[in-house]
């Protein structure tokens, strides 16, 4: 016989878990990414809406989540087992959309603060009234429980109403699958056309899965088929492995039709009766709530290492992504390298007004050719390496994340920041060649500016500029030619490295700005090793 | 002929053997099991058809009737005087007429848009991959298959919920028992057809739907002519657990002219059936039906309501109403039960059936489907082409790669500075001699330097058909952007090499820019200055040391024209000089930029402009598809 009391240390790991689950994120579009978004917030809410806060208050009632289809009659079967009409219902569907929580006059304190379900705002009405009008304007009413209460309710026991788990309305579907993770009972209701549908099952086999203290109600069911559709359900149920759930047949009334709400209580006397034995005979009801409790603590062997699998393929696939903007400007940044050792910059405009100086062409004329020759080459590398990266990237599935699509870097921005670059080593240049002719004493200093040139020329020009590196020599002598050519050498090096890595920068920024990291896999595996030793 | 009989004879045989296999037990995994083994046999039975056909030439209709009541042993599971009308309906039918199948032809728009759907799964092969043209070439498959088939007919599709009442309603409409109804979920579980007149047993077969599941309906003249041509199927459901039967459904449902979705009050607004058929087959309201069945378990007044609601959640589907003479769906309500309301239905049918339009509708709503499914890889989002601006660009990029500008200016200098020199006065030059004897002469050297290897900025070149590439591919669709970058990268493999080679051929002839016809005239003026100069010069010498007569006026008068001359001379020359010197200058220019552009365009801008214009007949091929004049812009 499983037992529950208040355990602190139970309590702070499981804080702890919950705390590493919220942290875990699934941002890029991968593959399991979908689903395993979806189980974080499933195990989110069942963390926050049940097990937290029943493992922290074990005497608190029970609270019976009553969940199926449109159209089983949840509402009516809800009503008729308060007596009265609670939960309104009808013949349009969905007929629930605000979730109803009925409970005993004494027990409302438990419900009404936010003990469990916290995401949802409580409003509490006078059952005289029905529930839409007195929404808040504005407030949606999806995100709402209506509490009421019954004298007719077992002291111990509350009831929810839960919307359809097969809603048209994609909100109602979340929402109710929210409101059935936070049952200690869960209730499922189904009818005779509908036992064999597919929705339903998947339910009853998560409730397997978690090993829920779980009942299923057979409704409207014809008065001349109940014993035939009863065993049919009954041999479903056993195939899938749950042929020891308890199982209630509510009879088709003309009552349970359309409109007035209330079946006699004889047809759900058995019902009745069940839940409230359970919540009433102590050693039942702590059975009925440690098989769930305990069926929760133990699905988490198996979900959390799943989330920690789907953290660690983002992890994976951010880092895929990266090593192809890595790779791509690295071999980027090796190939410009060899192009300027080469030579590429003196070509084309460059080359025509350096084979024209000085007799055709100014000095600065043909410093501008070059740094506009430089800059072109950069920027051709960059572009070329985003390519590469779009080429790569266009392979994973996980660079089709929005954040990562939409802030494209332009072109023109890119080729501003280059030209801002370039344009400053030009400066800088400069400066050490006027420094150089400063100290410089000879009678005719040479021209700073066709110093800078040469100097230029020279290192950009590679072997087809050997003259420039001559007759530097002649002009300011060959240690200060060598010296100029040195730090005007390592001044390209420095601004090349610059200008790459920004843009390199650029380029990761969106996917860092993801927060893809290692760390919520192991964080995860932590936690449930701490919560399996605290057990 | 005969060889149609002997087969069929066997057929018989053959259903004879395995129904009364499994007549008595009913059990279920046997006849999973036959339908699994269906699909070789029927081949088969296609195959003989075919043979037949072959050998003699007979009309194909003769075979699809003689199949059509030869086929399915309808009474076997019917009660015994169903059996006894069929019977009859079979020799009524024999005696009547020989039916030939007339096969469906499609009106002239419709197939237009299907040759146009042809030509451009063609067109896309070789730049799409052959998933995502799967979608159209089944349309077309479809469509092809179809329109082999009757046109007499039209086959239509029970489908909905478990538990909805397809089955009660199919056997209302047929009126006999012919499917199975139970309270044990889910009931049916292989489709089964109804036909009401002959001639539709190559449609039927191509449901996939064996011989031993097709039936007749009740022999009742009033129903029969009211019905004529329909061909009801009775579908599993989609939404039980049985996986399966899923898979029948979605099947079936591509392959029938209409469908009728049956909905009932409990399950009227499931998510399944919004969200997995209604939706994705809005495009096909007007082949479709939605009644809402079992009104009998609902009050009075709320019949009414419910209808209302389905009719909210369908316009929120995006299905079209038919109401009010508009093209749509048709909603209605009745209960199979009671029999309430399918004489509406029956009547809506008929009308339907006999209009005949149902098969070209439904492959019409096909190909808007596939089309909108395409939409993406054709329609481009904006205006596409290469623009006359682009091109220029382009061409103003590779000038400025083999560096025709600074060429230009660097010609037009230089010619500027030869007339100087030879024009200018002889003290000038004298003392720019000097200067440049002084000056280090770094740079002059290369003026004779051999032909550099690379003189082409290969950066320049690359950027410029990267850019070229991306203005071109702007907008396009996705596969297609890619066909016109990798033509415009193509195109650039050895476009620097060819460029370095031309621009040794366009470019200068080495040596001394030629002289106009006036430059030994500009020549011979200023030598005479100077000659004026020296000559006055020498008379007042003479006058200083008396070796001639005191004459000052002539000889300062001469030695002041030389001197004021000789500038004058030299300024007008460079004045005369510049307008040669530009036009020498853009000469140089406009040759290397024209050749540059002419290899640009060509190596990359032409296949580029080729691809395009591929691209835009696809476009309008596409166009044509969606059956508008000359396709989205």
């Amino acid at each position: 016989m499983v037992t529950l009391d208040v355990r602190p240390q139970l309590l702070d790991a499981l804080s702890a878990l919950r705390d590493s689950v919220a942290a875990a994120r699934f941002p890029l579009p991968l593959a399991g990414a979908p689903r395993a978004r979806a189980n974080r917030d499933e195990l989110l809410a069942q963390l926050d809406d049940y097990l937290v806060p029943r493992l922290r208050e074990p005497e608190a009632p029970l609270l019976a989540v009553v969940g199926g289809s449109t159209g089983a009659g949840k509402s009516t079967l809800v009503n008729s087992l308060v007596g009265r009409r609670v939960s309104e219902s009808g013949v349009l569907r969905p007929t629930t959309r605000t979730p109803v929580l009925v409970c005993h006059p004494e027990d409302h304190h438990w419900f009404s603060g936010m003990r469990v379900l916290p995401d949802l705002t409580r409003v509490w009405v006078p059952h005289q009234e029905t529930g839409d009008d007195l929404l808040a304007p504005g407030e949606d009413p999806a995100r709402v429980l209506r509490v009421e209460t019954a004298d007719t309710m077992p002291r111990g026991l509350a009831l929810l109403d839960a919307p359809d788990i097969d809603s048209l309305v994609a909100d109602n579907r979340v929402l109710a699958a929210e409101l059935v993770c936070a049952a200690d009972i869960w209730v499922m209701v189904t009818t005779a056309a509908r036992y064999a549908d597919a929705v339903p099952w998947h339910l009853l086999r998560t409730a397997k899965e978690y090993d829920v203290t779980l009942v299923t109600v057979l409704d409207r069911v014809p008065h001349q088929v109940v014993s035939e559709v009863s065993r049919q359900y009954g041999a479903l149920l056993t195939k899938a492995g749950l042929g020891d759930v308890p199982r209630f047949t509510v009879p088709e009334l003309p009552e349970s039709a359309w409109g007035s709400g209330l079946l006699p209580a004889t047809a759900v006397a058995s019902l009745r009766t069940w839940l409230v034995h359970l919540a009433q005979d102590p050693a039942a009801r702590e059975h009925a709530m440690a098989r769930t409790a305990h069926g929760m603590l133990d699905s988490l062997k198996a979900r959390l290492p799943e989330l920690a699998g789907a953290a660690a393929a983002q992890h994976a696939a951010a880092l895929r992504l990266t090593n192809a903007v890595d790779g791509a400007y690295d071999t980027e940044h090796a190939r410009v390298r060899g192009r300027l050792q080469a030579g590429a910059v003196l070509a084309g405009d460059a080359l025509k007004r350096w084979r024209a100086f000085p007799l055709d062409c100014s000095a600065g004329e043909l410093l501008d050719a070059l740094v506009e020759s430089l800059a072109t080459l950069l920027l051709c590398s960059v572009t070329a390496a985003d390519e590469r990266i779009r080429e790569a990237w266009q392979r994973e599935p996980a660079a089709r994340a929005p954040e990562l699509t939409e802030r494209e870097p332009s072109l023109e921005s890119a080729e501003d920041r280059i030209g801002m670059a370039v344009r400053r080593w030009r400066r800088e240049l400069e400066e050490y060649a006027e420094e150089e002719v400063r100290d410089l004493d000879r009678s005719v200093a040479p021209d700073p500016e066709v110093v800078a040139v040469l100097v230029a020329t020279a290192l950009l020009g590679g072997r087809r500029a050997r003259s420039a590196g001559e007759g530097l020599g002649e002009r300011i002598g060959a240690h200060g030619a060598l010296r100029l050519r040195d730090r005007g050498g390592r001044l390209l090096t420095e601004h090349l490295d610059r200008v790459m890595n920004a843009e390199r920068e650029r380029r990761l920024a969106p996917l860092d700005a993801l927060e893809v990291h290692p760390e919520p896999q192991a964080e995860l595996i932590a936690a449930l090793s701490v919560l399996q030793k605290e057990r | 002929m005969t060889a149609v009989t002997d087969e069929d004879h066997t057929d018989r045989a053959q259903h004879a053997g395995t129904s009364e296999k499994d007549l008595p037990g009913g059990d279920r995994t046997a006849e999973g099991e036959r339908a699994m083994s269906q699909p070789s046999y029927e081949a088969g039975v296609r195959e003989n058809n075919r043979h037949a056909r072959v050998e003699d030439g007979a009309p194909s209709g003769r075979t699809d009737s003689a199949s059509a009541w030869d086929d399915g042993l309808i009474a076997r599971r019917a009660t015994e005087e169903n059996a006894g009308s069929e019977h009859v309906a079979v020799v009524e039918t024999r005696a009547l007429t020989p039916q030939t199948a007339v096969p469906l032809t499609y009106d002239r728009p419709l197939r237009a848009r299907l040759d146009a759907l042809r030509e451009l799964v063609g067109l896309s092969r070789t730049r799409l991959d052959g998933r995502t043209l799967a979608e159209a070439g089944r349309v077309l498959d479809e469509s092809a298959a179809r329109r082999r088939l009757s046109g007499q007919h039209t086959v239509v599709a029970i489908a909905g919920a478990t538990g909805s009442g397809k089955s009660q309603l199919f056997n209302a409409l047929a009126g006999v028992p012919i499917s199975e109804t139970g309270v044990r979920r889910p009931t049916t579980a292989t489709p089964i057809a109804c036909s009401w007149s002959d001639g539709a047993a190559s449609l039927i077969e191509r449901l996939g739907i064996p011989p031993r599941l097709r039936r007749r309906p009740l022999q009742n003249p009033e129903t029969e002519a009211q019905l004529r041509g329909l061909v009801l199927v009775d579908l599993p459901d989609h939404d039980s657990a049985a996986v399966q039967h899923r898979e029948q459904v979605d099947r079936v449902l591509a392959l029938v002219d209409a469908v009728i979705w049956v909905v009932d009050p409990e399950k009227y607004a499931d998510a399944v059936l919004h969200e997995r058929y209604l939706r994705p087959m809005a495009g096909h309201a007007e082949v479709m039906f939605i009644v809402l069945n079992q009104t009998d378990r609902l009050p009075g007044e709320a019949t009414h309501q419910v209808l209302d609601d389905l009719r909210r959640l369908l316009d929120e589907d995006g299905i079209a109403l038919g109401e009010y003479g508009d093209p749509g769906a048709t909603v209605l309500a009745l209960s199979a039960l009671t029999g309430d309301g399918v004489g509406e239905l029956r009547e809506a049918l008929g009308q339907f059936v006999a209009e005949r339009g149902a098969p070209a509708r439904r492959i019409s709503a096909d190909l808007d489907a596939a089309a909108a499914e395409l939409r993406p890889l054709y329609a481009a989002r904006r205006r596409t082409g290469l623009s006359e601006e682009a091109r220029d660009e382009f061409s103003a990029r590779l000038a400025d790669a083999v560096g025709a500008s600074a060429a230009g200016e660097a010609a037009e200098r230089a010619w500027l500075r030869n007339a100087n020199r030879a024009c200018g006065t002889p003290w000038l030059r004298l003392w720019r001699w000097y200067r440049d004897r002084s000056e280090p002469t770094t740079g002059r050297l290369p003026l004779r330097a051999q032909a550099d290897e690379e003189a082409t900025a290969r950066q320049r070149v690359e950027q410029a058909v990267r850019t070229l590439a991306d203005r071109a591919s702007t907008g396009l669709p996705a596969p297609w952007a890619q066909a016109v970058r990798e033509a415009a990268v193509r195109g650039s493999h050895g476009l620097s090499e060819a460029l370095d080679e031309l621009a040794v051929r366009a470019g200068l002839p080495p040596g001394r820019p030629p002289r106009p016809g006036w430059w030994p005239v500009a020549v011979l003026a200023q030598v005479s200055m100077t000659i004026l100069q020296v000559m006055g010069g020498v008379w007042l010498l003479g006058q200083i040391i008396g070796f001639m007569a005191p004459n000052l006026g002539v000889p300062v008068l001469l030695m002041a024209a030389g001197i004021i001359g000789g500038p004058i001379v030299e300024w007008s020359c460079r004045m005369a000089a510049r307008g040669p010197a530009r036009r020498y200058g853009t000469d140089a220019e406009r040759r290397l930029r024209e050749s540059a552009a002419g290899c640009g365009r060509a190596r990359v801008l032409d296949p580029v402009a080729a691809e395009l214009l591929r691209y835009r007949e696809v476009r309008e091929q596409y166009g044509r598809v969606t059956g508008v004049g000359n396709g989205p812009r």
